[in-house]
């Protein structure tokens, strides 16, 4: 679904640069995957540049599949639009139809008369909502997930996790998240960052594993 | 061809978007937009008549030369300024793959060329009506040095977007020099109607050119032997290239 072909990608930090990718090449299969690996390995970053928000510095990243945007944010909503009017403008840069679009999220969201409320108003359990009914309105084959299924009540929490299982059979989740649990719900398969180097596994254990020990030393 | 199509899509869904915020989601909304500058207009030529044109018996067709010349320099002066704070302003958004920051310039430059046509229009369209003034001699030779600003606006207004990435501070060096230009930009006065020495200073500003060039296409036999439009040109292609090369280079250079 994602080819990587010697890709490059480092960022300044106080006192040098830190590299994420270092010439990496590979073929990312069709799976749920996790993303692993410390703290300022690049998990987010790397995630961004899966969807095409940043470009590598070196190499070339190849996707022939529909691709969400790192999922986990509300910052673009747009504090003072209503939730309608932030989900039109998703609808109108995605080319979806906008008030087909707008029903689907009213369904999913669960704002009531909040939803034509300025998003400001929102409390971050609403504005989590608005953002995840969003995603789920769009049909992406690839949803990049960055620490969102922690957002939301038990019952909210349960309704996502239908949504995604419902997806499924045209729908996979590519992931990044602190809760190993989280991975291990989602996720069959994994990849560890670790200074520059990726590597893929299979079962998502194995990834745990190494992610484990990378922590440990 | 598809990536053409995400543009145009993306840059509309932002016009919309930037005409709902533009003005603090007051009320009235976008009609703020149109409503402040035609005060401030009106405004600033009933002041500008007591001080000059009252004694001389020509009040409409001073207001008229003022509202030409205002009209034109505001083309220039505002769509920069509105381009200017288009990252900031439209951050949060990028973080949908397809939004690019050129697209939310190219939507400010939109949405501020509708409004200022839009302002020209009811201003000018209020004098013809109820002041007795000419309507304007040739429109497209009006439209050329009009497009010709909205250009040096993009430019201007790219240029210091990307400026502004390094140094926020910038913002402020263009209202210094702003300000000032008010006054040379020949709002009031015509380019020769003053002194030769000076007249060749003020030449090197090229908001004259455009100003007087919209003047030239407005009224029938205005005399303007000096105005050179290839000027005006050269500037929007040098602060044009600088902006779109600097954006380019400096892309990923703050996240």
């Amino acid at each position: 679904m994602i080819e990587l072909q010697n890709v490059s990608k480092s960022y300044t930090i106080k006192g040098g640069r830190r590299n994420i990718l270092n010439g990496v090449s590979m073929a990312l299969p069709w799976d749920n995957i996790a993303i692993l690996g410390r703290n300022g390995a690049g998990k987010s970053t790397f995630l961004r540049m899966i969807a095409g928000i940043e470009e590598p510095d070196g190499g070339d990243i190849r996707r022939n599949k529909t691709i969400s945007w790192p999922l986990g944010f509300r910052g673009s909503f747009h504090r003072e639009l209503s939730g309608v009017e932030n989900v039109r403008f998703v609808a109108r840069i995605y080319g979806q139809d906008t008030e087909e679009m707008v029903e689907k999220v009213r369904d999913f969201a669960e704002l009531g008369q909040f939803y034509h409320e300025p998003v400001k108003t929102y409390s971050s359990g609403m504005g989590a909502r608005l953002a995840f009914g969003v995603s789920m309105a769009v049909n992406f084959e690839v949803y990049l997930v960055d620490e969102i299924m922690a957002v939301g009540d038990a019952r909210f929490k349960a309704k996502s996790k239908k949504a995604f299982q419902d997806r499924l059979p045209y729908s996979r989740l590519v992931m990044v998240s602190h809760s190993m649990n989280n991975l291990r719900e989602y996720c069959q398969t994994g990849l560890v960052l670790d200074s520059g180097k990726m590597t893929y596994y299979e079962d998502i254990e194995d990834a745990i594993k190494r992610y484990e020990q990378l922590n440990e030393a | 061809m598809k990536t053409l199509t995400t543009h145009i899509r993306v840059i509309l869904a932002l016009v919309l978007r930037e005409s709902r915020v533009r003005h603090g989601r007051s009320k009235a909304g976008y009609t703020w937009a149109i409503v402040e500058p035609v005060l401030q207009i009106t405004i600033l030529t009933i002041l500008f008549r007591e001080f000059r044109g009252g004694s001389d018996g020509s009040g409409a067709e001073f207001a008229l030369f003022f509202a030409t010349g205002v009209l034109s320099f505001n083309m220039f002066r505002n769509t920069a300024a509105y381009i200017m704070n288009a990252f900031e302003a439209n951050r949060a958004l990028f973080n949908y793959p397809m939004v690019k920051p050129i697209d939310a310039v190219l939507a400010r430059l939109v949405l501020d060329l509708a409004t200022n046509i839009l302002v020209m229009a009811i201003v000018l369209g209020f004098q013809i009506t109820f002041m007795d003034v000419p309507p304007p001699e040739h429109v497209p030779l009006m439209a050329l040095p009009l497009a010709l600003l909205a250009l040096m606006a993009l430019g201007a207004g790219l240029s210091l977007a990307v400026i502004k990435r390094f140094l926020p501070s910038a913002q402020n060096l263009y209202h210094i020099i702003m300000g000032p230009a008010f006054f040379v930009s020949c709002i009031f006065f015509s380019l020769s109607s003053i002194p030769t020495q000076y007249r060749m200073i003020l030449w090197w500003n090229p908001l004259v050119h455009g100003v007087e060039g919209f003047r030239v296409g407005y009224f029938a036999d205005y005399s303007a032997p000096d105005i050179n439009l290839l000027y005006l040109f050269t500037w929007v292609c040098c602060l044009n290239f600088f902006g779109f090369v600097g954006e380019w280079l400096t892309r990923f250079k703050t996240t």
